[in-house]
């Protein structure tokens, strides 16, 4: 059994009690939980789903820039933010399960410890309940 | 692996005729490695009787501290060894990003709350970051590990002569979390706890108590025993006993607790309350058992 650290451990507790959608990968970019908001979003739960690779999860429900454009992986706000240690926040269209498309604003923010980075988290905002400002 | 409680209480020194059985002093457990090396865990008020009964001093004393809350610190300025020129006195804390280990004890052994500073000590004393790796202190291999609690807190594991000690005393893993539910991987400690010999872990609140105290970082008895069962521990303790608990009210929480344990399928042996003073010497093993990793 490889333990996750407490950090993780907590932010998916933390996730898990809130209706904000809610996105987590660990410090090499995989994605490691996203909770029942963010299920209802995409339009699967995540233990329907499971554990994905970096690269894997970034296409898997779009998402598409105002042009309908895929939006390059290095681009999303949750890579910003464990890769290179700060917030990033950006606005794009997703798509759910049943192809449904959903604009939403995205903000990220990393995970960082006394011992370096854990991951970083993401939580999703519908773009009409917001005042987004674009990319 | 020999260990002795020298410290069970939680939060708070409670001496008195009603906790006289289970004890007063708070926080510190003794060990004794395979090759006769001495570490303590923790610092609480415990550790003054471990060293006034060091008879031989050691030439060098290993002093694991989990976390600097005061009823694990407490005891720093009352251990005799820390007075002796010729010990040497290593300490291992976690880490914080707000100031090293040193800098966060000399708050407390520093004026007003201590008549000595750090640098006052005549022992040979260092300060330690615990690694995220595992390490060595003479013939065992120590891992810590960051524990759901406030502030930041370490549990330690200790395997030596095939025998594992997993020390949790400050412990919140069911903060959120269904302990009986959620995956071995996402529980707090658990990797730590995992197969040990002798677990000792955070018990301090009867269940009826633990509303009150969400988030406060300790466990109920129901969430210790969850998590006891969890990692497969073949012994565990219930430490850090609520200051407001008699040896009567703790006598009857044990009660419970070895009934639940043995409702749950356990042996009525495998679960006990930590009480002050009681040792236990933990089995040489032919093979190690492996760490969880």
């Amino acid at each position: 059994m490889t333990q996750k650290p407490l950090e993780l451990i907590l932010a998916r507790n933390l996730m898990s009690a809130l209706s904000t959608p809610a996105f987590l990968v660990d410090e090499g970019g995989v994605l490691v939980f996203y909770n029942e908001a963010a299920g209802t979003l995409l339009g699967k739960r995540f233990d329907e789903l499971g554990t994905v690779g970096p690269e894997e999860w970034g296409s898997m429900f779009g998402p598409f820039d105002e042009d309908g454009e895929p939006i390059p992986y290095d681009e999303l706000p949750l890579v910003i933010a464990v890769r290179n240690g700060r917030p990033a926040h950006a606005d794009f269209e997703i798509s759910s399960v049943d192809g449904t498309r959903q604009r939403v604003e995205a903000s990220a923010f990393p995970i960082l410890t006394a011992h370096g980075s854990r991951g970083a988290i993401a939580v999703f905002w519908p773009a009409a309940a917001s005042n987004g400002t674009g990319r | 692996m020999r260990v002795k409680l020298w410290g069970t209480r939680g939060s708070v020194p409670s001496p008195g005729p009603e906790t006289i059985r289970y004890g007063g002093n708070t926080s510190c457990v003794g060990v004794t490695l395979s090759d006769g090396s001495m570490l303590a865990l923790d610092a609480g008020t415990g550790i003054r009787s471990l060293g006034l009964a060091l008879a031989a001093e050691p030439a060098r004393l290993h002093i694991l501290l989990t976390h600097l809350h005061l009823d694990h610190i407490q005891g720093l300025v009352f251990f005799a060894p820390a007075f002796r020129a010729q010990t040497e006195i290593v300490i291992w804390g976690p880490a914080s990003p707000e100031a090293s280990l040193r800098d966060r004890i000399a708050r407390y052994i520093s004026a007003p709350l201590s008549p000595v500073e750090v640098r006052e000590l005549p022992c040979d004393v260092s300060f330690h970051h615990c690694p995220e790796a595992e390490w060595e202190i003479g013939p065992a291999r120590i891992r810590a590990a960051s524990v759901a609690h406030r502030g930041p807190t370490l549990g330690y594991r200790i395997d030596d002569g095939g025998s594992s000690l997993a020390y949790i005393p400050d412990h919140e893993p069911a903060l959120g979390a269904d302990l009986d539910e959620l995956e071995e991987d996402w529980i707090s400690g658990l990797g730590l706890a995992r197969d040990a010999t002798l677990l000792i872990h955070d018990g301090q609140y009867e269940d009826a108590e633990y509303p009150e105290h969400v988030g406060w970082g300790h466990s109920s008895v129901s969430h210790a025993i969850s998590f006891a069962r969890r990692a497969a521990a073949e012994r565990t303790l219930l430490f850090h006993h609520d200051p407001m608990h008699s040896d009567a009210q703790l006598d009857e929480l044990g009660r419970r607790a070895r009934e639940r344990w043995v409702e749950l399928g356990g042996d009525a042996s495998g679960i006990d309350l930590a009480m002050e003073l009681a040792e236990y010497e933990l089995p040489v093993r032919a093979a190690s058992v492996a760490p969880a990793t």
